[in-house]
């Protein structure tokens, strides 16, 4: 079921005074590009309704930067997003989720490499607001998916303080930043909700995140060998490109077809990050072709040129779902998944979705 | 009916902010000034300011006491480092403000030196003085004076960033010395 009513809409509204104040969040530069919602204090109340919060809870902080958030900026920002309220505790949880990540609480937000959170959705919150787990999955196209995602992006933007060419100093930045927030398929996974991984058990709705650098598909329709397939997922997850420090880990966003391959298989998401974290690496004679063989003091790959040319470099620097997360998402149309380029990690916490996440009354 | 005046701000930010732009006393020269050198773990950072250094020891009679890391790149550092380097040091460089956060970063510790009393060098790669002024506004502190770089730092050889070092020793003697005390910022060539 969609929750798309509109009874809470005014029925005199004025279209060209909503235009008069769209350009208003423009002129202030609290937008991100797009069109934001004015947030006044009627609208706001209705998100702060669905939670059980104070609205002066500070839930996020950059000191160095002397800003922090509250319950009440995030759902302002969740409004200007176009979240409607009942998506409000997904918003929390999502933001709550990626502040587990350490970088998100450190300098990420400021880095070159413009990371952006990809969030995972599972539990029948998914079907109570409309997440997408299906077709499309990494958007656009579903309102709970692009404006929860979009929130995140607004509260960092706006009560962080961390604005591009700021101190947001991304060299490129990457497609679909704060717009990837997908619905774990849980109906067409073989495997555990991602969710128990991180800690909370199958049917209770949560939000997973991390930061991630891109993503990238791996197109295969060519084979039935779950070796051969996965051993394409080492091609892409290995590629040196990604490599700075040591190690790196990735993940992998399954499309139904290829996880139920391997669950034929008779594989686990476990056996399928065990398969993967063996053999994932480059050899030193690869790594020297790019400048990358040797790894100084403080992690960091450099130009040593003297290494064994054999020796082997595993990408992974450990064997659980911190440096490998794994999910499920996607149409059962295709053999097309993506390997996931994660920043720092997952915390492997995945956080409770706490509150009315069904509309209310349209007082 | 709401007026665009009742749109929440989403910003938090209030509008109060104060600026003190405490410096340090200069001193007149670097004879027998104590140098402390924080480098950010960049690549090339710990290279850069040690040349620095080793120039002040010799043309200036300087003496580097104390080296230390700033593990943690991207913030301020730590109170404890702070402080050591206010006990140990009569001057200190920082450096290289060549990343994202690190640049801001850098800003923010020679400010919180300058306020302890310790005359400060702070270098960034010219690349982020957008956001290493930012910080310096922050910090309540705008017209902070940096010193940059050309960027990039970090792919120099040894020998370049050797040259790198000695386009910008006299620019930290004028920095961290009276003569520089009340200059704009600088920009090295």
């Amino acid at each position: 079921m969609t929750a798309v009513g509109t009874a809470d809409a005014l029925p005199d509204a004025d279209p060209d005074a909503a235009w008069a104040a769209v350009e208003h969040g423009f002129d202030q530069g609290w937008s991100d590009g797009l069109p934001v919602v004015p947030a006044t204090r009627r609208l706001v109340d209705r998100f702060l309704a669905t939670v059980d919060r104070s609205p002066e809870e500070v839930i996020g902080s950059l000191e160095h930067l002397h800003r922090t958030v509250t319950v009440e900026l995030a759902a302002i920002n969740a409004a200007m997003a176009g979240c409607r309220p009942e998506y409000f505790p997904v918003v929390l949880a999502a933001w709550e989720a990626v502040q587990t990540d350490r970088a998100a609480t450190g300098g990420g937000w400021q880095s070159t490499s413009g990371p952006s959170p990809l969030l995972v959705v599972n539990g029948p919150v998914r079907q109570e607001l409309g997440f997408n787990s299906a077709g499309g999955a990494f958007g656009p196209g579903f309102r709970p998916n692009m404006t929860v995602a979009r929130a995140l992006g607004l509260i960092v933007r706006n009560a962080l303080g961390v604005v591009p060419h700021g101190f947001e100093q991304a060299t490129q930045g990457l497609p679909g930043r704060w717009q990837v927030c997908l619905g774990e398929n849980e109906e067409e996974s073989p495997w555990e909700p991602m969710s128990v991984e991180g800690g909370v058990p199958a049917g209770t709705s949560a939000v997973s995140a991390m930061l991630t650098r891109t993503v990238e598909y791996v197109d295969n329709r060519h084979t039935a060998d779950p070796e051969q397939l996965l051993a394409d997922f080492a091609d892409t997850i290995s590629r040196s490109g990604a490599l700075i420090f040591g190690h790196a880990p990735a993940g992998v966003v399954f499309c139904p077809e290829h996880a139920q391959l391997l669950a034929g298989a008779g594989m686990s998401r476990a056996d399928v990050r065990a398969w993967l974290v063996e053999r994932c690496g480059r050899t030193k004679a690869d790594l020297a072709r790019v400048g990358k063989d040797g790894v100084g003091p403080n992690g960091v790959r450099f130009a040593d040129g003297t290494t064994p040319p054999a020796d082997f470099d595993p990408l992974f620097s450990g064997t659980g779902p911190e440096v490998l997360p794994i999910a499920v998402a996607g149409a059962r149309n295709a053999g097309i998944s993506m390997v996931v380029r994660v920043f720092t990690g997952w915390s492997a916490r995945s956080v409770p979705v706490l509150g009315r996440t069904t509309p209310g009354s349209s007082s | 009916m709401a007026t665009l005046a009742d749109v929440l701000d989403p910003t938090g930010r209030s509008a109060v902010r104060s600026v003190s732009n405490t410096r340090a006393p200069r001193r007149a020269d670097l004879a027998g000034a104590r140098i402390g050198l924080l480098e950010n773990t960049k690549h090339n950072a710990a290279l850069l300011l040690d040349e620095i250094g080793g120039l002040l020891e010799r043309d200036r009679g300087a003496v580097t006491v104390l080296r230390r890391t700033k593990t943690a790149f991207a913030l301020p550092m730590p109170q404890e480092q702070l402080d050591e380097l206010v006990r140990e040091c009569d001057v200190v460089l920082v450096g290289v403000g060549d990343c994202g956060s690190c640049s801001a970063a850098a800003v923010a510790d020679g400010i919180a030196l300058e306020r302890a009393g310790v005359p400060t060098a702070v270098i960034c790669s010219d690349a982020f003085t957008t956001t290493a002024s930012a910080m310096a506004e922050v910090q309540g502190d705008p017209g902070y004076a940096y010193l940059t770089t050309p960027h990039p730092v970090a792919v120099l050889a040894p020998e370049a960033v050797a040259e790198r070092a000695v386009q910008l020793a006299p620019q930290v003697v004028g920095t961290v010395t009276a003569d520089g005390a009340t200059a704009p910022r600088e920009q090295a060539s």
